[in-house]
Order: structure tokens, then sequence, then C-alpha cells
């Protein structure tokens, strides 16, 4: 009723004028962001057009070079492709196995529920390094997949588990699972029930009721889910580190390498700049085609 | 439109036993309301009905086709919800065209059957809009035009009107009586509110714990109630709880001998319903009724209630047509004595159990 209220408003229609304490109270808030976040940023920014030089490490410069190191190596740009299709692959899969369970949360009565959600926030008490440990334990040479697989004889040596892309992609996964069950689930829980019902009681059966129904409504859960678990990925440290071995090489690890083993500054700040604004770039990206069809749906519907 | 059957339909959750063994014939084109307090199970046998909740025990037939175990897209009944569940990111226009896609009725079809719907609950100008663009009485008709347009077996109706404010809900519901008698809907209509139950129905199934007291006429259950529960939920009753010492004389706690319909009852414990309005409410004190004191009078423009405490300690609401200037008893008030006389045949013998309304005696 708001909204409709909102849409009949009139137009020379007054709003309460007086002292507001709103901007006010965003000063903390704004100081902490520009001290703890935008400055070190802005530093950051600097030193990407610095020179690097093996003895002085530093040497301040404007120079664009390492920039174009970065698009002028087949690594570094491997690097970064590696990096958008592990995000890319986690942040879809996570949504296909977010949505059930989601789902199943928002829409049960039982008194589990809130055991479920204690269950699906517990892995985040716990650090990313220590999961990663954990998942040492499960897909290590004598692991336990293996150990099982061995027994029942399915295999005869153990087999790679560890190390591997599919080490990562599992772990990422793992870590970015919980933010979107609780995305979606929230989202699903404000569609009313009612209006499933509704579709199935005019002849929809459950898959078309999802498509028809149940899927656009949830479309802002799926974006906003989809652009915090991308942006997870696209950072991911930790993981990949652990899981990945050595040869596994993503930005977030690849740019503290430069910082800390090859101490070129300069240029690991130029990589930092650049996983920054490729992430922002797709997450600009996914997010307007996904609205865009959103958007389509309601200018279909618009007066014509 | 078809017919409907419920045969001893149940459901239990754990040991709590929401609907006990209702049993119930919807002729067709036959509207007919389940009325009852909040929690005595009207609102579950109507999902029930249209396959949201399975029942534990029972059958329900549409049209002669069992459809108990049958899922909600498979069940021809064409629901209006409580909060009417329009799809909130489809147009008035698209809203009503979904069953019959579901259906898979050719576009062209569609589309006129789309505009008559939306004709016929008089929005065919707001056909572009979202929900959200409409007022409550708008989005009520857009749900039910959605529901009619596939023409369901059977019209199933959830408190419809509780949304709307006072005057909106009068419309609508000449409304809805006006299209279900010209389509002839076979309709199972939810409310809590007697009022719409009474105008609105064919016949009333009046329900409590899950169990059917009584279904009748709205005549039927005025004049004739089957139980306390249903002389206190249809219309208002005095409740005089006492016993029937012989046919035809009631004595009641109070000590008050009351002469009583001989039909029906046999001697014992009973408890004696009469209609306020029943009531003749006469100045002073006089032989040949019962005498009392005014406790209260209400003045409610056409009608005037006296309260009156009988002189055994009991109470008893009379309703009478207000006075006119010049009626002595227009200047009856508070603590005079009144005589109270009734026919006999108003007052209805019920077995002693327990009542709708907690004020009893007083209403």
């Amino acid at each position: 009723m708001a909204t409709a209220t909102a849409i009949g408003a009139r137009p020379g229609g007054q709003r309460a004028e007086g002292f507001s304490l709103g901007p006010f109270l965003l000063v903390p808030a704004s100081l902490l962001v520009v001290a703890f976040l935008a400055a070190p940023l802005l530093v950051l920014f600097r030193y990407s057009f610095n020179r690097y030089s093996p003895r002085e490490f530093m040497v301040d410069a404007f120079t664009l070079e390492n920039y174009a190191r970065f698009f002028t190596d087949a690594y570094f740009i491997g690097v970064l492709a590696t990096t958008v299709q592990v995000a890319a692959v986690c942040t879809l899969v996570s949504l296909l196995f977010a949505y059930p369970l989601a789902y199943l949360m928002a829409r049960t009565e039982s008194r589990w529920k809130s055991a479920l959600v204690i269950a699906v926030v517990f892995p985040l008490m716990v650090g990313n390094v220590v999961r990663a440990a954990g998942w040492m334990a499960v897909l290590g040479n004598e692991g336990i997949v293996n150990h099982l697989m061995l027994s029942i004889g399915l295999i005869s040596r153990p087999v790679r588990l560890m190390y591997t892309p599919f080490a990562v992609y599992v772990g990422i996964i793992a870590v970015v699972l919980p933010y979107m069950i609780l995305t979606l689930q929230s989202v699903i829980e404000g569609i009313g029930r009612e209006v499933e019902e509704a579709a199935a009681n005019l002849g929809a059966g459950p898959m078309t009721t999802f498509r028809r129904v149940l899927l656009p409504l949830s479309l802002p859960g799926v974006i906003a889910g989809g652009t915090l678990v991308f942006i997870l990925c696209m950072n991911a440290y930790a993981t990949p580190v652990l899981l990945g071995g050595p040869q596994f090489k993503m930005m977030a690890p690849a740019l503290y390498d430069q910082f800390t083993r090859t101490t070129n500054w300069p240029f690991g700040a130029a990589l930092a700049f650049i996983l920054m604004t490729s992430t922002l770039l797709l997450t600009i990206v996914g997010t307007t085609v996904l609205s865009r069809r959103m958007h389509h749906r309601k200018l279909e519907a618009a007066p014509r | 439109m078809s017919e409907l059957i419920l045969d001893r339909l149940r459901k239990e959750y754990g040991s709590f036993v929401a609907v006990d063994d209702v049993s119930l014939r919807v002729e067709e084109g036959e509207l007919v309301a389940l009325l009852g307090p909040s929690g005595c199970g009207k609102t579950t046998t109507l999902r029930m009905i249209a396959g949201f909740i399975e029942p534990t025990a029972g059958r329900i037939t549409i049209g002669g086709r069992d459809v108990t175990w049958e899922p909600p897209y498979r069940r021809d009944t064409g629901m209006v919800f409580q909060s009417y569940a329009l799809f909130p990111h489809m147009t008035v226009a698209q809203n009503v065209a979904f069953g019959l896609e579901m259906r898979k009725v050719p576009r062209a079809e569609a589309e006129t059957r789309v505009r008559q719907a939306l004709d016929l609950v008089r929005l065919g100008h707001l056909a572009e809009r979202l929900p959200r663009q409409l007022s409550g009485g708008q989005q009520q008709r857009v749900a039910l035009a959605r529901a009619l347009v596939v023409n369901p077996g059977v019209f199933l109706l959830d408190e419809p009107l509780s949304n709307l404010d006072a005057k909106l809900r009068l419309e609508v519901r000449v409304e809805i009586r006006e299209l279900q008698k010209r389509l002839g809907l076979t309709t199972v209509f939810v409310t809590h509110d007697q009022e719409e139950a009474l105008t609105l129905a064919d016949r009333l199934v009046v329900m409590d714990h899950g169990v059917v007291q009584q279904v009748g006429t709205p005549e039927e259950l005025y004049e004739s109630p089957a139980n306390l529960f249903v002389a206190g939920f249809i219309g208002r009753s005095n409740v005089l709880r006492g016993r029937l010492a012989e046919r035809g004389r009631f004595i009641s706690k109070g000590g008050l001998a009351l002469a009583v319909p001989a039909d029906g009852m046999a001697p014992g414990e009973a408890a004696l319903a009469l209609r306020p309005e029943r009531i003749v409410v006469a100045p002073g004190a006089s032989d040949g009724g019962v005498v009392g004191r005014v406790a209260l009078v209400t003045y409610l423009g056409a009608a005037t209630e006296y309260r009156v405490t009988l002189d055994g300690g009991e109470t008893i609401t009379a309703s009478v047509p207000t006075p006119r200037p010049g009626d002595p008893l227009k200047q009856v008030a508070a603590g005079d004595a009144v005589t109270l006389t009734w026919p006999a045949e108003s007052c209805r013998l019920l077995a002693p159990g327990p009542g709708a309304t907690p004020d009893e005696g007083g209403l």
C-alpha cells in the first residue's frame, strides 16, 4: 500500500523540514572509511606508477610500465584468467547449491529451523586457513577420501586430490556457500508463500512456479548473493595458496608474492588495482545484465 | 461447475485435531460459507479442498472425481486468497492470463477471455497496470478475475473481504454474490464474520474446534440453533441455565419458572436460549411477565437495548425498537422496574453445553 501512496503522491507534496541529526551520524563511519580504506588505497595507487629497481626497490616515478608489463606478460594474463574462471564457476555452483537449501530454510516451519541456520553460519566462525587445513586432511594422499576409496578397492594407489584446481574449487565453494545461502534465504522469506500457492492453484506445476514466479521474484537476491560471492572468490587468498599449491596461481596470492617475495611494490600495487578494477567491471557487467532482464520484464509489463 | 463432496475429512497435527471428520456436500452452483471463530478449522478445511494441506483421513470429490491425493495444480479449483496473492511482477492482464496459459489456451482466445474477465470485475481499463499501482479493492477484483477466468470446478474464497474497509466490504460482498449467481459457481467461502455469512451464503456450516456444529440455511441456523454455540455465534442469544422440570416447564437456576415449547427434550438439566429482539419490555412491575430492574439502557439508533437484572440475579438483554417520544418506555432509565414478556415458542431448549458467548446471560 505504501508504494501505491507514493505513486499517487501530490506533486507539490511537502516534506517535513527542520534539523536532522542524520548527516552527523555519518561522520564517525566516514572518517573511519577515509582513514583506513581510502587513504591506503590512494597511496597504493600512487605506488603503482613508481619504478622498481632491484637495488633501491622503489624509485619515485610516473610511469605506466607496471601496467604495460601485466598486459604483455602471458603468465600474468593467465593468472587473471584463472582467477576470473574460478570466481565465475564458484559463484555459479554455489548459486545452484545454495538456492534449494535457502528455499527450504525460508519455507520450513520445523523447529529445527534455527539449528539449520546455525549450521549454515557456523563455518563462518572458523577461519579460512583452519578450514583449508581441514580440507588437506580430507583430500590429501593419506586423507579420508583416498583412504576410503583404497579400502573399498575402488583405486589401487592414492589419487592426487590436493594441490589441484579441483581442491581449490571445493575449498572456495565451501567458504562462500554460507554467504549465498543467507542472502537468498532472506530474499525468499520476503516472497509470500501464498504467491506460490496461487500459481499452483492456477495449474502451474513446481517447475513452472519456480520459473515464472519464484525465480523472477527472487532475482534481487540472486544478484546480491552473486555479487557478494563473486567478489569474495576474486579476492580469495588462503584457499588457493593452501589447497592449490605453488603451481596454481590466482591474483591475490600473485600480488602478495610481489610485495613479500620479490619486493616489487610498484608491480604489486599495479596487480592490486588490476584485480580491483576487473572485479568491479565484471560485477557491474553481471548485475546490469541480470537487472536488465528484470527490468525488461517490467517494461513488457508497463503501460503501452 | 461441479458438485463438491467432503467425506469425513480429517486433519491432525500430532495430537491436535484441527479438522474432525467434516462431511459436507456442496451442490452445483451453491454458495456455502464456512463460519466459525479463528482456529475452528475452517481455513484448514478450505486449504485441504485446494490441496495445500494433505488430509490425515477422508475423501474430497470434485465433480465426481476423487482429488484427495491430487496436487493443487491438478484440482481445478479457483482460489481467492485473503492477501490476494497477486503476482507482483506481472501486470493485471498477465496475472489474469496466467491460469489460461497453464491450460494452454490459444493466445487469441486467452486474450478475449482475459478481457471479458476484467470487464466482469470492471477493471478493463487497468489491464496494463502492476498490482502495486492498484487500490486494495481493485487488487481484490483482480484476484477474483484471475480465479474466475479459468472456469474452475469449485470457487474458493478465503476471508476475501477482511482486508477491505467497511464500506468497500459491503460493495464487494454484493459483487461476489452477483458474480457467483450469474456464473452458477459452486463456491466455498470462509469467514469469521457471521453477518457476511448470513447475507452471502445459501447455506452455512458453523464450525468450532474442528467440528461441524450445524449446517443449514441462514434462517434455519438463526431460528433453530442446534446447540448453545450456534445460538451464541449466529446472532445473539440470552442463555438461562437450569432444568426442564417437566415438558413445557423450565426452571432457571435463579428460580424463574418459564413456559417453553413442549416438544423435544426430555426433562432434566437444560439451557434456554432466547433472542433479545423477541422480548417485549413494558415499564413498571406487573403480573404476567418476568419482572426485573434495568441495569443499563443502550441507545443504538433504530433499536434500544435494555439490560435487565432479574430478581433471581440472572440478567436478560432485550432489544426493542427505540420508543417514540411520548411512549412511557422512553422515560425508563437504569434502576427502574420493568416487565419482560415473550412468546413461549421463541424460547429454544438446548443441551447444557458450553456456549459461544463468554458473558452468558447478559449476552
